[in-house]
């Protein structure tokens, strides 16, 4: 430490004992920024993150902040375009000056916001995603279809002898990526491919699919269409009887899209992530316990994508204690082989992605069941830059 | 075959509901010359208006006319207090109805939250159709509107009121001299604009997914219809569902979804450009 700082700390410290703690914890707080969809059709998860940003942000600071200081969290909408979600990123960063960016958003922002800040700030990207991406500064917490795919597609082969696979997605980066990855694991569980289909988000007619999918005798569908495209879809998939002939994989059929599909439609429907509101292993529970105690029984129902900025603040405790200053060098080293124990169970950051336990889950009715759970899944990107 | 009959099957009820999604649309340009960008989100208060019956616990077919009811009433409010003084500005009730869009999508937000609702089919299974199973829901929706629709022509061919409107639209002075309520009958034509597509909402609700931002793609359908078959005629609102109905479902099973989609944007585009009055131009 210079003597200045030495100084400077030693003159708070003698002020901070002076005055009342809440002066102190105003002047000096730990600035943290989120990102995460208010508007535009992904702000079906605003409630839900802000609710979750929440309650990790009182638990710590009751627990005496991070390094010692109390967090002040300040939240940006990233439901709109990528260079909007840039300019809300930039004003926290120069105007609130937050000291690390926590983000649940598209793969678009996501590459946007990372351009514009350049790693002079950790940026925590917690949605799951393609993966495969290296810049340095980020940080990927959310499941790449590695995890999401490479021990549930053999599963299903065995237990529900899920053989011929139509996969079908919204036509841009994330489900292709998928199903990229998708495909040597079908073949590599004894599987073929019969369908391959991407469609544009404005599509409400899905007759077409539906035509081909019931054609090709698939046995099982891959969905990686999202958000109201996945509802529209997977409700017409069962009016026209498809859930009999064929069960249905999502990676992102979270709460709410199966409340949107509705209980008479979600026969034969299993979603793979790290993280149900059905969960209930001990790390899930004590999360999930005083959320709803918090916000009530009727509170925005928890969900893969707003949990995850839970775990944002859960690694940047770990991390920024572990560095023990908010350094984004001392950041960047500490960072690896970082540790948690979060929701999803234990957590290890390796080359700034993690290793995480994946879930599989049925649905019954508008409910998750967990019906398997897969330990300590490697992510498949390792960055060494 | 059975493939074939599957194909014409669902190209049928890909047309009928088009026309049902753009009927409102065309009432409201066909007899007043206002485009109303706001059509869409009707269709979601109808859709809406169907998830709240149901909540009540009410059956699906009071739905249909609480969903006319309430988009019938938020119509004529619109039409007193915005549209009306915009007649004949065809640019400015463009920019009005595209910012009472975004007033009624936010409505329909702080009412309903921005969840996806679900609606549960009437009737639900499926019926065998000369050896294909198809959903009965579908082939009750389908048989409704062939009645509807023919009802309407009859109506629109034979009525003392359809006889008023065409005059109206003919010349709007001359109509007001021999004592038609020109005033009134655009209120009407507005009302029942905004009601036709509450109805198409609520009936459709339990096919389709419910958000709030569910009527933009409605309003493009809707908008597509009409540039091809030809802006605000009855006959035109036939041709337009058909062809790009038909179209629709062809190129994307040739070229899958995306390809579908192009294609239905290049037809839209060339019908602007080389025939914009449509195929069929009633006015």
């Amino acid at each position: 430490m210079e003597r200045r700082d030495f100084l400077k700390a030693s003159l708070i410290a003698g002020i901070s004992t002076a005055l009342p703690r809440q002066v102190f914890a105003q002047s000096d707080t730990l600035k943290l920024g989120f990102l995460f969809p208010k508007s535009g059709p992904a702000a079906i998860f605003g409630p839900s993150s802000e609710t979750c940003i929440k309650l990790g942000v009182s638990q710590i600071n009751a627990a005496g902040g991070i390094l010692g200081r109390q967090i002040e969290a300040f939240t940006g909408d990233a439901g709109g375009a990528p260079s909007d979600t840039v300019q809300a990123a930039q004003r926290m960063w120069r105007s609130n000056g937050i000291v690390a960016l926590i983000g649940q958003h598209d793969s678009a922002s996501r590459a946007a916001v990372i351009g514009s800040i350049h790693g002079q700030i950790p940026y925590i990207f917690t949605a799951l995603s393609e993966g495969g991406f290296c810049q340095p500064g980020l940080y990927a917490l959310g499941e790449t279809p590695q995890q999401q795919l490479g021990p549930v597609i053999p599963y299903l082969a065995k237990a529900k002898g899920a053989s011929k696979w139509y996969l079908v997605g919204n036509d841009y980066d994330w489900p292709r990526k998928s199903n990229d990855i998708a495909k040597p694991m079908i073949k590599a569980s004894g599987g073929k491919i019969v369908g391959e289909e991407y469609l544009p988000f404005n599509v409400n007619n899905f007759d077409t699919t539906l035509s081909k999918i019931r054609d090709s005798g698939a046995d099982a569908v891959f969905i990686t269409l999202v958000g109201s495209a996945s509802v529209g879809f997977n409700r017409a998939y069962a009016s026209f009887g498809l859930d009999k002939q064929a069960l249905r994989l999502g990676t992102l059929i979270e709460e709410n899209t199966l409340a949107g599909i509705g209980a008479e439609n979600s026969k034969n429907l299993f979603s793979s992530v790290g993280y149900f509101d059905a969960l209930d292993t001990p790390g899930a529970l004590a999360f999930r316990a005083p959320y709803y105690k918090t916000f009530g029984k009727d509170a925005p129902v928890l969900n893969t994508a707003s949990e995850g900025l839970y775990e944002g603040l859960l690694f940047v405790k770990a991390v920024f204690g572990k560095a023990g200053s908010t350094d984004p060098k001392a950041f960047a080293a500490a960072a690896e082989g970082a540790t948690y124990e979060g929701p999803r169970g234990q957590v290890t950051m390796k080359g700034r992605f993690v290793n995480s336990n994946v879930y599989l889950a049925t649905a019954e009715g508008a409910a998750f069941k967990i019906i398997e759970s897969f330990q300590n899944v490697d992510p498949g990107t390792v960055c060494t830059n | 075959m059975d493939a074939s009959l599957f194909f014409l099957l669902n190209m049928g009820y890909g047309v009928l509901t088009l026309a049902l999604v753009a009927l409102g649309l065309a009432v409201i340009f066909g007899l007043l010359g206002v485009m109303n960008m706001a059509h869409g989100e009707f269709i979601a208060m109808g859709a809406y208006s169907a998830y709240a019956a149901q909540s009540a616990g009410l059956p699906l077919f009071v739905s249909l006319p609480a969903a006319a009811l309430v988009t019938g009433a938020v119509g004529w409010l619109i039409e007193a207090t915005v549209v009306r003084h915009l007649y004949k500005r065809p640019f400015d009730t463009l920019l009005a109805t595209w910012g009472i869009s975004i007033l009624l999508r936010e409505g329909i937000k702080l009412a309903f939250g921005v969840d996806y609702k679900s609606v549960v089919e009437p009737v639900s299974g499926s019926t065998g159709v000369l050896g294909i199973d198809y959903p009965n829901y579908r082939i009750a929706v389908m048989a409704a509107l062939l009645v509807c629709f023919f009802l309407l022509f009859l109506w629109y061919r034979k009525s003392h009121a359809s006889a008023r409107v065409r005059a109206m639209i003919a010349n709007p002075e001359l109509a007001a001299i021999v004592g038609i309520n020109t005033k009134r009958l655009a209120s009407l034509a507005f009302v029942i604009g905004a009601a036709s597509a509450g109805i198409a909402g609520a009936m459709l609700a339990p096919l389709v997914q419910i958000e709030p931002y569910m009527g933009i793609n409605y309003l493009l359908q809707s908008f597509f219809v009409l540039v091809v078959g030809g802006l605000g005629s009855f006959h035109g609102l036939f041709i337009g569902s058909g062809v790009i109905g038909g179209v629709a479902s062809t190129a994307s099973a040739a070229f899958g979804g995306t390809g579908g989609y192009v294609t239905l944007l290049l037809i839209s585009i060339l019908f602007l450009w080389l025939k914009p009055e449509g195929l069929y131009a009633g006015r």
